[in-house]
């Protein structure tokens, strides 16, 4: 049994459900001999691992989705093992070097060479170079970008590198020019209506409409986050009613409450409570730039104008900070800390105003 | 029996080498600090002024053969041999530890027949008369001191530059294990037999690293072996890397093995100034053709420099009360404001003084409660807390944020302090100039003394930083939920976007399984 995120998800070109033309074009690409390094970018969710993927059968075949894992270690420069986990194929590897932490670059220079200095044998009918897919290709260190820029020449004959990023402009310029950028937007609220109306259809469910609106709505235009969440509501209730509870993401919904604590009290106490529970949610692994995200858009919601341009110019401050300095919870901490300073002084001047 | 276990055996024989009647040419292995031995030559010194000291090697023998330019003799003893308490009444420290201590001794006694293996542990700062405690002690119950020296390499060199093969030299951890056995069980043929007691004070290299568990094995070896109380003495070391009691000895290793903890203070200016006398009247009685007794003043700026280490100060009294010597400069300190009490001014060393070196929690007690002198100054700079910590700005910084925020009451002054810290974290985080680390401390910590306007009094356990390890396991059903792609997905992202709807399919999928099986 699998999860719905990887049953249904579309194994070829041809099949994608939106960004049809976009689809074309790759398929185009596909049929040349030589063909580019790619970098896809988008917004976490809208399919570009699913039209990585495609684009990889496109241009092996079948036996592109015989995939296996494997756990790889490196040994830094310091001697210390760090160990990877990848899922490859005959023709192509995939990793997420970000899971290497600052070791980065020690695992984008060995792999890749690993990859690179064995030619394919048999290339009747086949690519003459792999692919080297590489997930979420924002998160790497200066260092390890520097690094897989000069790699990306050396072994341009041997192989490909496709990135997944999220983002451009955490990536250096140099590896932007040498990739063919390829944007892949978010689906429309109504596109993942319908991919969940389809979905429903192939497991033989019904879905309501409104639910499938409510679900789109909620995943913020996160196809994997809507898939996610109708298979976790199924679970919770079915047959599905328009009106059901639609199941949170944990850490959106702690995060909110802590939004509501900020808001609701403005003291040190208060700001000890908070920290404990921005310590719980970096715990859980969630990024302290989404944590600081989802803070400020919760707070925000609570202010007038001019609060609003002061919250946000302090955030620019200190999100600027957390990401140059190296402990993140003194920075979430101290915007809280600064939201607390300049929310208690709004509530108190309008509670001055009302007086007159 | 291998080259490196003889010599702690030699030692045990060599004791002869020191009893008063061999001359004073024998060489003598340093690692026999014998109690009785140092005392027994103590004793004699006080009479006949001349007779060489155990310490005293060929070496120093030489010294004598040398041309003496000053024209006055040279000690024939080590200046802190002579001058060493003798009694226990002489002991610069607190009667009460003493006191402790003899009754651990007392314990030992009562229960030597049953259980002879005692354990002890002493920590307290350096030169806190840990060492000098349990000599004169053992010697009072009567108990030869064996103290345990770790053995320096040395490896066997032939004539032709080989090393003979075969010569296999056991691990230092062996040697440790064979002293604390056998140490203690059999005894010398040459010397009257006494009772036993085992010092370790220096622990095989091999412990410190990470052998806890390794140590708990020897303990338990000796505990059910050993035939006689064993001590050890551990002085306490600033930051907890090296801190061997913490790491060794453990609270549950403690218990485990009923080990008796008596830690130590500094000790008290007024007990230093006690023994300073003592040994500035010895000095004036025995020695006064070699020391001049250095002036009241003098002395007492020894003591303060000396922030309780007795070692330290009879090293600067000696200093200072040769002849020849110019007299030591002293420097005025800041008169402290006293309300009450007239207090003498204190006046400090110029030139020789231990570095004040001030531990983590003084020092956040002086930054989250700056006290000021009367013109409205912080009496203890930023700068020099922050110096203190240059080593370790990062451990500094984490305390401070770990702890501040307690001491505050106003949000306002929380956003200024706050804002200081996340620029020193910048400071640190800066690697191409160390310089830029101190100067972020040094922010942190100015920032945190001065904007603290309301501070809230009371009493508050200092916190360690926080440490969390992200959890981002998945259970193996939901792994097995998500197949071969479970490899694919980032652990971030498997946190953020997965987890929690995995969690829940996963959970109910589990319970449609068992319910399943239950019905058939």
């Amino acid at each position: 049994m699998a999860l719905w995120v990887d049953k249904y998800r579309p194994r070829e070109l041809t099949k994608l459900d939106y960004h049809k033309e976009q689809a074309e074009d790759l398929r185009n690409l596909c049929k040349q001999t030589d063909f580019p390094h790619l970098m896809f970018y988008g917004p976490s969710g809208s399919g570009k691992k699913t039209r990585i993927m495609c684009l990889l059968r496109e241009m092996y075949g079948a036996g592109v989705e015989r995939l296996r894992n494997e756990n790889m270690s490196f040994t830094t420069t310091s001697g210390r093992k760090i160990e990877v986990m990848t899922v490859s194929s005959n023709y192509h590897l995939e990793l997420n070097p970000s899971d290497a932490g600052i070791y980065d670059r020690t695992v984008v220079i060995d792999l890749i060479k690993q990859v690179a200095q064995t030619q394919q044998i048999d290339i009747t009918g086949q690519r003459e170079f792999k692919v080297i897919v590489i997930s979420e290709g924002d998160e790497l260190t200066k260092d390890a970008q520097h690094a897989l820029r000069r790699t990306m020449e050396k072994y341009v004959a041997t192989c490909r590198i496709i990135l997944s990023v999220n983002s451009t402009s955490r990536i250096i310029p140099a590896i932007r020019s040498r990739c063919l950028g390829v944007r892949i937007s978010a689906p429309t609220e109504a596109e993942i209506t319908t991919i969940l109306q389809n979905t429903c259809k192939r497991e033989g469910l019904s879905l309501p409409n409104e639910l499938a609106k409510r679900v789109a709505l909620k995943s913020e235009r996160n196809l994997r986050r809507a898939l996610l969440m109708l298979e976790a509501s199924k679970v919770q209730q079915y047959p599905f009613t328009a009106q059901q509870e639609i199941p949170q993401l944990d850490w959106q919904s702690f995060l909110h409450e802590t939004a509501n604590q900020i808001l609701s009290e403005q003291t040190p106490a208060k700001l000890e409570k908070i920290r404990e529970r921005l310590y719980e949610l970096l715990a859980q692994g969630v990024p302290p730039n989404l944590i600081f995200r989802g803070l400020v858009q919760q707070l925000v919601c609570n202010c007038d104008m001019s609060l609003k341009a002061n919250t946000l110019k302090f955030a620019a401050l200190y999100e600027h900070r957390m990401q140059n300095g190296a402990k993140h919870i003194f920075h979430l901490e101290a915007f809280v800390a600064q939201f607390m300073n300049i929310y208690k002084q709004f509530v108190s001047e309008l509670i001055m105003t009302d007086d007159f | 029996m291998s080259a490196r276990k003889k010599p702690w055996v030699r030692s045990a024989f060599s004791q002869i080498s020191i009893t008063p009647k061999i001359d004073d040419n024998s060489t003598l292995p340093a690692r026999t600090r014998s109690a009785s031995a140092a005392t027994t030559t103590r004793t004699e010194l006080q009479t006949e002024d001349t007779i060489a000291f155990v310490d005293l090697t060929v070496n120093e023998n030489k010294n004598e053969t040398q041309p003496n330019s000053a024209g006055t003799p040279i000690p024939k003893d080590d200046w802190m041999g002579s001058f060493a308490p003798v009694t226990s009444e002489d002991l610069a420290v607190h009667a009460k530890k003493v006191a402790e201590v003899r009754d651990w001794f007392r314990h030992c006694e009562a229960v030597r027949k049953k259980c002879p293996a005692q354990l002890c542990l002493l920590t307290g700062p350096a030169g806190a008369g840990k060492t000098a405690t349990v000599r004169i002690l053992a010697e009072e119950a009567g108990y030869d001191l064996r103290e345990w020296v770790n053995p320096v390499d040395c490896e066997v060199i032939d004539a032709l530059g080989d090393q003979p093969r075969g010569n296999y030299v056991g691990s230092q951890l062996e040697a440790f294990k064979s002293f604390l056995l056998r140490a203690s069980r059999y005894k010398s043929l040459l010397v009257q037999p006494r009772k036993r007691l085992l010092l370790v004070e220096d622990f095989p290299n091999v412990l410190l690293t990470d052998a806890a568990v390794l140590f708990e094995d020897i303990i338990n070896e000796y505990v059910s072996y050993g035939k006689s109380p064993l001590v050890f003495i551990v002085a306490d070391a600033k930051s907890r890397g090296l801190n061997i009691s913490y790491k060794l000895f453990t609270d549950q290793l403690k218990s485990k093995f009923r080990i008796e903890h008596i830690s130590f203070n500094a000790i008290a200016s007024s007990i230093m100034q006690k023994s300073m006398k003592r040994v500035c009247t010895l000095m004036r009685q025995q020695h006064a053709s070699t020391y001049k007794v250095p002036s009241q003043s003098v002395v007492d700026s020894i003591v303060v420099c000396a922030q309780g280490d007795i070692r330290n100060a009879l090293i600067n009294l000696h200093f200072a009360s040769l002849k020849g010597a110019p007299n030591m400069p002293t420097m005025q300190l800041e008169a402290k404001p006293m309300k009450s009490r007239k207090r003498k001014a204190q006046s400090t060393l110029k030139s020789i003084g231990r570095d004040e070196s001030i531990t983590m929690m003084h020092a956040l007690g002086r930054i989250f409660n700056p006290k000021l002198t009367e013109e409205k100054h912080l009496q203890h700079s930023p700068e020099e807390i922050a110096e203190a910590f240059s080593t370790e700005p990062r451990n500094l910084i984490n305390f401070i944020h770990s702890n501040y925020l307690q001491h505050f009451s106003d949000i306002g002054h929380v956003v200024s302090a706050l804002n200081d810290i996340g620029i020193a974290d910048l400071m640190i985080t800066e690697y191409r100039d160390d310089a830029v680390g101190k100067l972020g401390i040094n922010i942190a910590v100015r920032s945190c003394m001065v904007s603290n306007a309301i501070p809230v009094s009371g009493w508050m356990p200092v916190r360690g930083p926080k440490r969390f390890l992200v959890q981002h396991q998945a259970t193996a059903a939901e792994e097995k939920l998500l197949g071969m792609a479970y490899a694919g997905i980032s652990r971030t992202l498997y946190s953020t976007d997965y987890s929690s709807f995995v969690r829940l399919i996963a959970n109910r999928s589990q319970d449609i399984k068992s319910a399943e099986t239950d019905k058939p």
